[in-house]
């Protein structure tokens, strides 16, 4: 398509698109705007609204300054937890999908096809519903109250897209490929390694990306099997929104939200090239 | 999402000795995948039991029968739930597929500042729901967001009020979710369209065609596939988009924009049904499965098409 | 086991000790520890159970405090997990008919020699004392108590509808909100329009007119009292204060009106104590409102209760029994309790506790005595928006009903009273 213009209407589709950009960026704005006022101010006004005076001490609050009850050390430590539980679940539901996904499209084996049908499915299975019994699994396993419990709920968890998507990408990989590599006597670890990995880089980007915000993101199991300091960056945000006998700290929850966001945002922007290229590569089919 | 024929072909009945060489690797397939398949089956079957246990605080057996199923069945709820998830479930899917459609067919008219538009169109991808639901209950709440601000600007007739209306309300839970996921549906159509033959539209260019009929003549077609995937990755996100509509509306006004994900947790945790609450987690996964048996349906039809061509 | 330990304990420093020598020098030589799970992590919450914990550890107890923030659902998903693991905290946060409900998943510690050696029994409302001893045996002790249907009043919408008297009955009130709007004030009500708050209407609607109709349809269930006119005559009441709303408030924390409150451009707002520290730290000052018991049409104050309690799970570890003692003593202590209220604006458990000195406000001074004077008239009675008067799925069942009631108007008092009824069948 990029060797083509559609002359008459450039203008009118900037101006579509920087409307829509517009509308999409207002909750951001808003988001930086309330984080540079006080929490009075905010209470005081409206939520929509520019700084009276600039409140950058905001996000010194945010990054080390609020208290959850006796910890008064600002959402730092949540993030580093968060790091804790997010990296390496990231790193190996990304891996083990990868071998999955390699195995069930390029190396068929007897019931694959329904073992992948079933992974799959855990794309729809609602996580309120697996929070009971992830908690009996994790209390037979001695894994509650560790972040490793954590780590392992969303490796297991993450594999069902993990795999759906690198087996879509894998399956575009000519057989020929592998047959050859098979003739001349490679297994299936150095196939993997020698051919498959080194042409994995979009998809892998792609699962990365995505595997990463959702577990950064997560909240619910986050506090369910975790205590007190080892809480990831959603309960700190959440101990910031309003308790139902205190007053709103709407400025350094606004803070807080956009630095617990900057590790997602950073991946979007330095890996949102990636992301489409992955996707086109092969992904979508 | 079609298939392709494997054409590799399946290891011959292994000797011990190749059995026991293959062990690693087998391990690797089988143990993760295993796992997984094992936790949702399990995991299902035991919700399924639970559903006809009198289970309230903690997990405990004995049998009611249907008893859960039929309080879950009768109650405003959870009827509330349903007709909503239909309403969210369509609306919500359609319109990102329509919106991320639109959004890749203007990426790709060669404009400049691509990558940053794409990036903004992404980002609130990496937001979690809860944040996306706060801030948007900010914004659509008349009294504090953008309907005070334009009374503030000068315009005081001005209404935009849906988050407090019974019957509107749940099209706000549409516009955070599509504001927060288009994003998404964008990439994969915007991937789509970069892998488009370039001859084909040379061709048709040749042949006289207008950019519009070539859109819809030559392009779109190429993009059903995608769809597909798009409809399934959204309808994902609908059923999760749990945090989204608690921190939005909570259900409210009154019990107007309940979903069933918003059922289940609240009966199995805030209202201490677990039983209850099991029994309406099953009902949502027969909904599910009612949406995705025609989806597998289709790919089994595709394949079998695929191995006869 | 805990029951005798906590004996022990109590007896250690007595005589009768040296029957039971080594265990209990080997208790007395522990160092005193807890384990706790609660949802209060910010705001004045978080600072009143941090000065706790300051004082737990001042008596030389290791406090361990793992705040769950967010809802009280997530608060309880953790605890019950800990449960399942059969690793229950020694003691955490649990309120009204759930204490019941919970202690029969997992063993408790009975405080009843506690309580008695402090004679605390006596200086607890009743139907909350009924509450922490389920089956007869204090498992649980409550901490602080908010009354929820407290009446601020704007003194600026005051001036406007040139207005003095604060209102007692619902007639006062309907009349004031009436002079309000007369006055040039836009909305003569200011609450919010969670959940809570709109149960909190419902419940100050139906405890001002009745409170024994309230005792009998709300915390007996009585099918009787749960279709009788006095419910029929709350709901509408509800609805008048409904129609008194900016009805752009949709579902917001009542904190979004707060400075329209102040200004006189709302009147009024049935809030809980609660709502007076939220009001210091927005910044506002006490001559700008006031607060006064809510309406009671036959004028003697009504106080719906709404007290938060610590539970006590059985340990086996000598240095958690050790610390559950040492915090059940904290907790029912008048020192302590003043020192909690004072951070959070509640007033304390104990009705023996003198409001008068400093560090106390005029509301809290009026909110002690309005509970004093519901204990003499028996017209103290238990919340149902705050999960007091029944156990959680109930009270949901309930708030399903009100909170449309109040957001749908077309909806008419009777119907709801019907749809109450129902759907406390259909909770049952």
């Amino acid at each position: 398509m990029r060797d083509r213009t559609f002359a008459p209407s450039r203008i009118s589709i900037y101006l579509i698109v920087l409307l829509i950009a517009a509308a999409w960026l207002t909750p951001l704005v808003v988001v930086v705007l309330n984080s540079l006022r006080t929490n009075e101010e905010i209470a005081q006004a409206s939520m929509i609204g520019w700084p009276k005076h600039w409140a950058w001490s905001n996000y010194a609050t945010a990054w080390s300054g609020f208290c959850v009850a006796e910890t008064c050390a600002g959402i730092r430590p949540y993030m580093l937890n968060s790091a804790f539980i997010t990296i390496p679940a990231t790193i190996f539901s990304t891996m083990l999908g990868a071998i999955a996904g390699y195995a069930v499209s390029l190396w068929r084996f007897r019931g694959d096809t329904w073992i992948y049908g079933i992974v799959t499915l855990g794309l729809f299975l609602p996580q309120q519903m697996r929070l009971l019994p992830w908690t009996i699994v994790l209390r037979d396993i001695g894994l509650i109250n560790t972040l490793t419990g954590l780590v392992l709920i969303h490796t297991i968890q993450g594999l069902s897209f993990t795999t759906l998507f690198c087996r879509n990408y894998y399956a575009a990989v000519p057989h020929e490929l592998i047959r050859a590599a098979r003739i001349d006597g490679a297994g299936f670890f150095r196939i993997f390694w020698r051919i498959i990995l080194p042409l994995s880089a979009p998809i892998l980007i792609v699962t990365v990306i995505w595997q990463f915000t959702h577990i950064w993101n997560e909240f619910l199991y986050g506090v369910t099997f975790t205590s007190g300091q080892q809480q990831p960056v959603t309960a700190a945000l959440i101990a910031l929104s309003a308790a139902v006998a205190d007053i709103p700290q709407h400025g350094v929850q606004s803070a807080a939200v956009i630095i617990a966001a900057l590790p997602t945002l950073l991946i979007y922007l330095l890996g949102g090239r990636y992301f489409v290229r992955g996707l086109t590569a092969g992904a979508v089919k | 999402m079609i298939d392709t024929v494997s054409i590799a072909t399946r290891p011959v009945r292994p000797a011990i000795a190749g059995a026991l060489r293959r062990l690693p690797e087998y391990l690797m397939i089988w143990v993760p995948l295993l796992l997984s398949a094992l936790h949702l089956v399990s995991f299902s079957l035991w919700t399924i039991w639970i559903s006809f246990t009198p289970s309230t605080l903690v997990p405990v057996s004995g049998w009611v029968g249907l008893r859960n199923y039929t309080a879950v069945a009768a109650s405003r709820n959870w009827q509330i739930a349903f007709d909503n998830l239909l309403l969210f479930g369509s609306a919500f899917v359609l319109l990102s597929v329509v919106t991320g459609l639109v959004l890749a067919i203007l990426l790709d008219q060669r404009i400049r500042g691509e990558n940053l538009l794409r990036s903004i169109f992404l980002y609130p991808l990496a937001v979690s729901f809860v944040v996306t639901g706060t801030v948007w209950s900010w914004l659509l709440s008349p009294g504090i967001g953008i309907q005070k601000l334009v009374h503030d600007l000068g315009w005081t007739s001005f209404k935009f009020d849906w988050l407090i209306d019974r019957d509107m309300a749940i099209w706000t839970i549409v516009i955070a979710a599509i504001w927060q996921s288009s994003g998404f549906a964008m990439a994969l159509f915007l991937a789509g369209l970069r892998s488009v033959d370039a001859d084909i539209i040379k061709a048709a260019q040749i042949d006289g065609a207008g950019p519009i009929r070539i859109y819809r003549r030559v392009i779109l077609p190429t993009l059903w596939p995608i769809t597909i995937t798009v409809i399934v990755v959204q309808l994902q996100f609908a059923i999760s988009a749990f945090d989204l509509v608690r921190a939005l509306t909570n259900g409210g006004p009154g019990i107007a924009t309940q979903l069933p994900a918003l059922v289940v947790y609240d009966l199995m945790f805030q209202r201490s049904l677990l039983g209850r609450g099991a029994a309406a987690a099953v009902l949502m996964l027969l909904i599910l499965l009612a949406v995705l048996l025609p989806y597998a349906a289709w790919r089994y039809v595709q394949r079998r098409r695929a191995i006869h061509a | 086991m805990p029951i005798t330990t906590t004996r022990r304990r109590l007896l250690a420093g007595s005589a009768a000790a040296l029957a039971l020598p080594a265990f209990a020098r080997a208790q007395g030589a522990v160092k005193p520890r807890l384990t706790a799970i609660s949802q209060w992590s910010a705001g004045s919450d978080g600072a009143a159970i941090t000065a706790l914990g300051k004082k737990f550890e001042e008596k030389g107890g290791v406090w361990q405090h793992s705040p769950v923030p967010g809802f009280t659902t997530e608060m309880m998903n953790k605890l019950r997990a800990q449960i399942m693991a059969g690793d229950p905290p020694a003691c955490s946060q649990l309120k009204g008919p759930e204490i019941a409900a919970w202690s029969k998943i997992a063993p408790t510690v009975n405080l009843d020699d506690l309580v008695a050696a402090v004679g605390y029994e006596k200086v607890v409302a009743p139907d909350l004392a009924r509450l922490h001893k389920p089956g007869g045996k204090w498992i649980a002790l409550p901490l602080q108590i908010y009354s929820t249907n407290m009446l601020f009043l704007s003194k600026r919408a005051m001036d406007k509808a040139k207005a003095g008297k604060i209102p007692v009955t619902w007639t006062d009130f309907n009349d004031l909100a009436e002079k309000m709007k007369a006055g040039g004030v836009t909305y003569p009500i200011a609450n919010g329009g969670t959940r809570p708050d709109d149960g909190q209407k419902f419940e100050a609607a139906l405890a001002g007119i009745s409170p024994a109709s309230y005792r009998a349809a709300i915390m007996n269930l009585d099918e009787k009292a749960l279709k009788g006119p006095e419910v029929g005559a709350a709901f509408a009441q509800v609805r008048k204060i409904a129609d008194w709303m900016d009805p752009n408030v949709g579902a917001q924390h009542f904190s979004t009106n707060l400075k329209r409150f102040v200004d006189g451009d709302m009147g009024m707002m049935i809030m809980g104590g609660w709502a007076q520290g939220v009001l210091r730290n927005a910044g506002f000052k006490f001559d700008d409102f006031i607060i006064a018991p809510g309406p009671s049409d036959n004028t003697k104050p009504v106080f719906l209760l709404n007290a938060d309690a610590f539970i006590f799970w059985q340990r086996k570890e000598p240095d958690l029994q050790a610390g559950q003692t040492l915090m059940a003593q904290l907790v029912m202590d008048p020192a302590i309790q003043t020192m909690y209220s004072q951070i959070t604006g509640s007033i304390p458990v104990r009705t023996d506790v003198d409001l008068s000195g400093e560090g106390w406000s005029d509301g809290q001074r009026r909110t002690a005595a309005a509970l004093k004077d519901a204990i003499a008239s028996n017209q103290a009675v238990l919340s149902l928006a705050h999960n007091m008067a029944q156990e959680n799925g109930m009270t949901a069942a309930m708030i399903d009903v009100i909170t449309e009631y109040v957001k749908n108007k077309t909806i008419k008092p009777e119907q709801a009273v019907t749809r109450l009824a129902e759907a406390v069948e259909g909770a049952r």
